[in-house]
């Protein structure tokens, strides 16, 4: 996983329990990479699991609460980083439109070997928008979190769900986003 | 708590603290390490990218211009131009490819140059111009005596120039190749500064096979055009020949006439002739009865009824009125005839066009019938059956005249002793065929079968030329037309001539 990604979450841990509380995830974690991220370098998926699964544990939340939660605030920490033409979109729809055809060409560009999520629209309505979310890391709960920061950037109010999960025993996930 | 462990615990919490941070610091500097390595790594490939990079567009743009030159050489090669235009061209590309100072073309013949007239130059910067001191220059370099032909581009070190040949030069780079008539060709390239490297030398030997290839099929070509022309001039004078051979029959045929068409204008000239006499002899009679009557008016003054009836009726006046008209009438239309058998004459020798116009089958029957009128006597009898029919063929006048002359001399020959001439047709859609059958002697199948053979013939030495069928053949061979015979010995003999119709033409 790219190390953008390993660098937002010891910013996040750090914002919402302080760097004590990273410190600590890092001597039990016992990791590979001792924690030493840059934005540079591509790190073991496991890792971040390992501190995702530390985090539930030591806090007594669930794990989709703290993908959710890292999600909606990693939005507009890698919106700023994003390509310039990704910052035209105003609506919540367009933008996940964009992020296969533009954000995620623009990121290959950068990174040819990053592994991306693949969004496969289902329908759309001028107000609900289905869509496949296919990832092999089955981030689907921070998926979620992502969208809600997006909204929350467009000023738009949503109601996200998921008809469909792989971890409630469905097939596939699928994520509906609906304007309310 | 105690107010002295508040201290304590405050030193264990800021030295906790301190330890994180610590620990913090140390990942942060491991981190800015990690991400400097990276970063001159990342440099380092950027820069090895960047070389390559160079080195491939460096490469593609060679190849480019390499493909560039292959390709211009190759439609220069291909094109309509001149032979010498193209080795003109080539040796230009040649020269600008090589970024050589010259380029020129010369033509040698056992070692000596025969540039007849030519002492064209390329020069890099000003194009061709006129330099006769570079080509002797070059032209005493090049091995020109060497009677083999090279196989690729050669490269040769130049040692000594001398200083009134212009610009000093250092290589030279030639081939050659094999000209019409033992004459060879060389293309040079020269040059002051670079030398041609040896991947250049490969694409020049490239475009060399292309070049050679090209000549050869120049030459091929030529050849091929000068045999075709001479072949067209043979075909010409055949044509021509087959011309004269159809007139020098037609004549020998006229020939073979003369002897019928002199006793065919006989005859009339003898009886204009005898009647002229008789005509001087009632001249004559006028003349007297003139002289009588003016002497009986200026002796007695007067002239009474009774005289002018007695100088009448001494002469007989009216016969003489009478068959005076009817002699006169009877010269012309003897006069007539003549001239008729001279028209048809005339009409029959003339060489004439040989164009193919629609014309009428009773037209052409008709003058030959009277052409050969003669050679039929009072023992044979004519049936002609087309003469009031509108037969139309595509045909030309003169020369189907010449066949059914033809056809009628032999058919009155076949029938010595008389018989009868029919001449006939049956028509369909698709052809209009003609049929001459006479009662003649008939023919075996063998002699049918020599027919048209030239020079063949039945007659007595001095009577045929044996070349009427065979270009009666002619003819009508030219005309589309098929000629079959069916001839039967002591019963006769029908030539069928079978014309395409002018719908069908």
């Amino acid at each position: 996983m790219k190390g953008i990604v390993f660098v937002k979450f010891n910013e996040f841990i750090e914002e919402v329990w302080g760097d004590e509380f990273w410190d600590e995830l890092l001597s039990e974690a016992n990791l590979a990479s001792e924690g030493v991220y840059t934005t540079v370098a591509t790190y073991d998926d496991e890792e971040l699991f390992t501190l995702v699964g530390l985090v539930v544990v030591k806090k007594g939340i669930s794990a989709k609460d703290a993908q959710f939660a890292f999600g909606k605030w990693v939005f507009k920490e890698l919106y700023n980083l994003a390509p310039p033409g990704a910052h035209d979109f105003k609506d919540v729809f367009e933008f996940l439109h964009a992020v296969q055809d533009f954000i995620h060409v623009e990121v290959k560009k950068l990174n040819p070997d990053a592994l991306l999520p693949e969004f496969e629209f289902l329908s759309e309505t001028s107000n609900v928008l289905t869509f496949k979310y296919l990832s092999p890391r089955k981030l689907c709960y921070f998926c979620e979190g992502i969208i809600h920061g997006l909204a929350e950037h467009t000023g738009q109010d949503i109601k996200v769900s998921q008809p469909e999960c792989e971890h409630e025993a469905g097939e596939q996930c699928v994520i509906e986003v609906e304007k309310v | 708590m105690s107010s002295t462990d508040k201290p304590v615990l405050e030193v264990d919490e800021l030295e906790k603290r301190v330890a994180v941070l610590e620990r913090k610091i140390s990942r942060e500097k491991k981190a800015r390490n990690i991400a400097e390595n990276k970063l001159e790594q990342y440099s380092l490939e950027i820069y090895q990218t960047n070389e390559s990079l160079k080195k491939a567009l460096a490469s593609s743009t060679k190849k480019q211009k390499e493909l560039e030159y292959l390709g211009r050489a190759s439609s220069y090669v291909g094109s309509e131009m001149k032979l010498n235009e193209i080795i003109d061209n080539v040796v230009e590309l040649t020269g600008r490819f090589c970024e050589a100072d010259f380029g020129f073309y010369l033509v040698a013949k056992k070692g000596n140059i025969i540039q007849e007239g030519l002492n064209k130059v390329w020069c890099l910067n000003r194009g061709w111009q006129d330099n006769a001191v570079l080509i002797e220059v070059i032209g005493k370099l090049l091995p020109l005596e060497n009677t083999e032909l090279l196989n690729s581009w050669n490269v040769l070190d130049i040692d000594y120039f001398p200083s009134n040949a212009g610009q000093a030069l250092k290589q030279v780079c030639y081939t050659n190749f094999a000209l019409a008539g033992g004459k060879v060709g060389w293309l040079a390239i020269l040059n002051s500064h670079s030398v041609v490297e040896p991947d250049v030398l490969s694409v020049l030997n490239t475009a060399r096979e292309h070049l050679l290839s090209g000549i050869s099929r120049r030459l091929t070509d030529l050849r091929i055009l000068k045999r075709n022309l001479q072949l067209q001039e043979s075909l010409e004078k055949l044509e021509n020949a087959r011309k004269q051979l159809i007139q020098s029959e037609k004549m020998a045929s006229l020939g073979q006439l003369a002897a019928g068409v002199a006793h065919e204008i006989n005859n009339p000239v003898a009886f204009i002739r005898s009647n002229m006499e008789v005509l001087q002899d009632y001249l004559k009679d006028y003349k007297l009865l003139h002289e009588d009557l003016k002497k009986i008016t200026y002796s007695s003054k007067t002239l009474s009824t009774e005289v002018f009836k007695e100088a009448f009726e001494k002469i007989d006046i009216d016969y003489i009125d009478e068959d005076s008209v009817e002699l006169l009438q009877s010269n012309i239309e003897g006069l007539i005839r003549v001239k008729d058998i001279v028209d048809n004459l005339k009409s029959f020798s003339h060489s004439g066009s040989e164009e193919l116009t629609p014309i009428y089958i009773a037209e052409c029957v008709d003058a030959a019938l009277k052409v050969t009128g003669n050679a039929f006597k009072y023992e044979h009898q004519i049936d002609n059956q087309v003469s009031e029919l509108n037969l139309t063929v595509l045909g030309n006048l003169g020369q189907l005249q010449q066949v059914f002359v033809n056809l009628f001399v032999n058919a009155a020959y076949a029938m010595e002793a008389g018989g009868e001439l029919t001449i006939s047709h049956s028509s369909s859609e698709e052809k209009v065929v003609i049929h001459i059958t006479d009662t003649g002697q008939g023919m075996d199948k063998e002699t049918v079968s020599q027919l048209f053979t030239p020079f063949f013939t039945t007659k007595p030495v001095g009577v045929g030329t044996g070349l009427g069928l065979s270009v009666s053949y002619a003819i009508l061979e030219a005309h589309n037309a098929q000629v079959t015979v069916d001839s039967e010995v002591g019963v006769g003999t029908t030539f069928n001539l079978s014309f395409p119709t002018i719908t069908q033409q």
